[in-house]
């Protein structure tokens, strides 16, 4: 596991924050945190970087608890708020990051990461100079510089255009198939929903959902059915094994929280002497459950 | 740890502060040299020309330290505190280092800027004097131990101003060093006073108020040493064995109260104790 954690809690004097998280991420997996403005998404990962103390609960990053050097070792980390030392020039700056890993002979790696977040030419100009685009992107690099294990980017293409924001997707991608694990701190859906295997949702400060992003999206699998000929009974075991049934002149709608329950749903209906017509399935959007999951925690 | 003392380093040479505070010596110290020119172009061999020499050289020290102690303020009061501010730490303490490498790095790197610097004011005071051709006669020792006090304040003054910084806003920060400096001041001006009025006053009413005053410099001395270190620099520097050195060090910016043994054992606890509890509260923050 790359990073572990358990009923892990930050509040400050009570409030905020984030509590009793338990997550688990794999290597080579890209992990999507979503949630909306204030839910904490910024404080956990804080928290896990060592920034913030937790009030209480356990966090492991490579096996080695957070808050220590040693878990630091083999991370990459892109802020939210990113910021650098404007009277460095970009080259300057990588440098001073290469020390802080004490990457030997740093030249290499740093010119490869200036191609990769596509800013070779730019290297000698002052950071105060760069626009808010290129010190985002010069942030992937310095999060890239010591080959980490697991990078945390926390809305990493906030300042960014569609192309820096493809690119940076691109770079996601190319972690993955590094077998590199990406925790993603994000509230563009359609971005998390397009490079995360997995995802965790927080809302209030607490996880609400979490799994697989293909499980997750096909526990909320719309199903519409027109049949005649049916019986009040086939209607009644139907109604049974979905949610937020509906059932109006010959028209069924539903949900299935596993896709696997619509070919049986089928079967019932072709034994049981009705008569099927139409059958329309639709999986839901990371939007549509992120706004249904948040929409439900809110009502309770 | 050597990264953060390099950059610092860097960092400093490079901030706008900086720039102002040497263009700003620079004019200081040409003013002071016209000064010294005119003063030293009459002939000058009595015992109170000499008196009258070594008060316009602890005039220059003293300016000088002013100097000093605003650069001090100008290039660290926001050493940690601006980076927090800024957001800048969380790209630094992401790595690999501990908190505590980075407040120390700051200081280290600062000091070796200010020593540089001070060194540079204190022996140009020093050396415009003999170069006009001033008639205190200087030793190495004395020079060498004069320019250890004059580096030793503005050091012990960074020791605050980074223990603060490490814990409070830079605003904040920035009202502590001056507040401190300014007490620290106008206390070693008391202790003067009280000290010249013990010296000249043989009443009992006379010796009671420059005790008092003593006190008061004392108390202030222990909030922030700065104002007893230059005092011994004035008394290392113009301390010779002519037999004189007693009126070399009279006046508002020389050295009547001399502070003891214990107290530079008190100064040498007080910056350790400011730079681990600016570390200790440092690691405990949440940033």
């Amino acid at each position: 596991m790359v990073l572990e954690t358990q009923n892990l809690t930050k509040q400050f004097n009570g409030k905020g924050g984030f509590k009793e998280v338990t997550l688990f991420v794999e290597k080579g997996k890209v992990f999507g945190f979503l949630g909306p403005n204030g839910a904490g998404k910024t404080t956990f990962v804080k928290t896990m970087v060592g920034f913030l103390h937790p009030t209480s609960g356990f966090a492991w990053i490579l096996g080695k608890p957070i808050g220590t050097v040693e878990s630091r070792e083999k991370v990459g980390f892109l802020p939210e708020n990113f910021r650098y030392h404007d009277w460095m020039t970009g080259k300057e700056l990588l440098s001073f990051h290469a020390e802080l890993y004490k990457i030997k002979n740093p030249g290499k790696k740093i010119d490869e990461l200036l191609e990769l977040v596509k800013l070779k030419g730019h290297e000698n100009k002052l950071i105060k100079n760069y626009s808010k685009g290129m010190q985002q992107r010069i942030g992937i690099a310095i999060a890239l510089l010591n080959d980490p294990e697991i990078v945390f980017l926390d809305e990493p293409t906030s300042a960014l255009d569609p192309v820096g924001r493809i690119e940076v997707r691109e770079i996601i991608k190319q972690l993955k198939s590094q077998c590199k694990t990406v925790f993603l701190n994000s509230h563009l859906l359609s971005e998390v929903e397009m490079v995360c295997d997995e995802v965790a949702i927080i809302n209030h400060g607490r996880v609400i959902a979490q799994g697989k992003l293909d499980d997750l999206l096909k526990e909320h699998t719309h199903v519409e059915m027109v049949i005649t000929d049916y019986t009040p009974e086939l209607i009644e075991k139907i109604s049974r094994l979905s949610k937020e049934f509906q059932f109006k002149e010959n028209k069924l709608s539903f949900k299935v929280e596993d896709r696997e329950k619509i070919p049986i749903i089928a079967k019932m209906v072709i034994e049981a002497g009705a008569k099927l017509y139409q059958l329309n399935t639709q999986t839901s959007s990371l939007e549509d459950l992120f706004i249904n999951l948040i929409g439900k925690d809110e009502i309770s | 740890m050597i990264t953060i003392i390099k950059y610092t380093f860097k960092e400093m040479l490079k901030k706008r502060a900086f720039l102002l505070a040497s263009l700003l010596s620079l004019l200081y110290l040409s003013i002071y040299a016209f000064g010294l020119s005119r003063i030293f172009e009459r002939p000058s061999d009595s015992i109170y020309d000499i008196i009258f020499q070594s008060e316009i050289l602890s005039a220059g020290l003293f300016f000088a330290n002013l100097i000093v102690a605003f650069l001090v303020v100008l290039t660290s009061v926001n050493a940690i505190s601006g980076e927090i501010e800024s957001g800048t730490i969380y790209s630094i303490l992401s790595k690999p280092i501990k908190r505590y490498e980075l407040v120390l790095g700051k200081f280290i790197g600062l000091s070796i800027m200010i020593v540089l610097y001070s060194s540079i004011m204190f022996l140009s005071v020093v050396g415009l004097n003999i170069w006009f051709g001033s008639k205190i006669s200087f030793g190495w020792d004395n020079i060498l131990k004069g320019l250890f006090f004059f580096d030793l304040g503005p050091i012990v003054f960074l020791a605050l101003i980074i223990a603060s910084s490490s814990i409070f806003s830079t605003i904040n920060t920035g009202i502590i060093a001056i507040m401190a400096y300014g007490i620290a001041l106008v206390g070693g001006v008391l202790e003067q006073i009280g000290t010249a009025i013990q010296q000249s006053q043989v009443s009992a009413f006379g010796l009671k108020s420059g005790e008092s005053l003593i006190n008061a410099g004392i108390i202030t001395s222990l909030i922030l040493p700065t104002d007893v270190i230059y005092r011994k620099m004035t008394a290392e520097l113009l301390t010779q064995s002519s037999g004189i050195s007693f009126m070399m060090t009279q006046g508002l910016f020389g050295g009547m109260s001399q502070p003891s043994i214990y107290m530079f054992i008190y100064i040498f606890f007080y910056v350790v104790f400011l730079l681990y509890y600016g570390v200790k509260r440092f690691s405990q923050r949440d940033l």
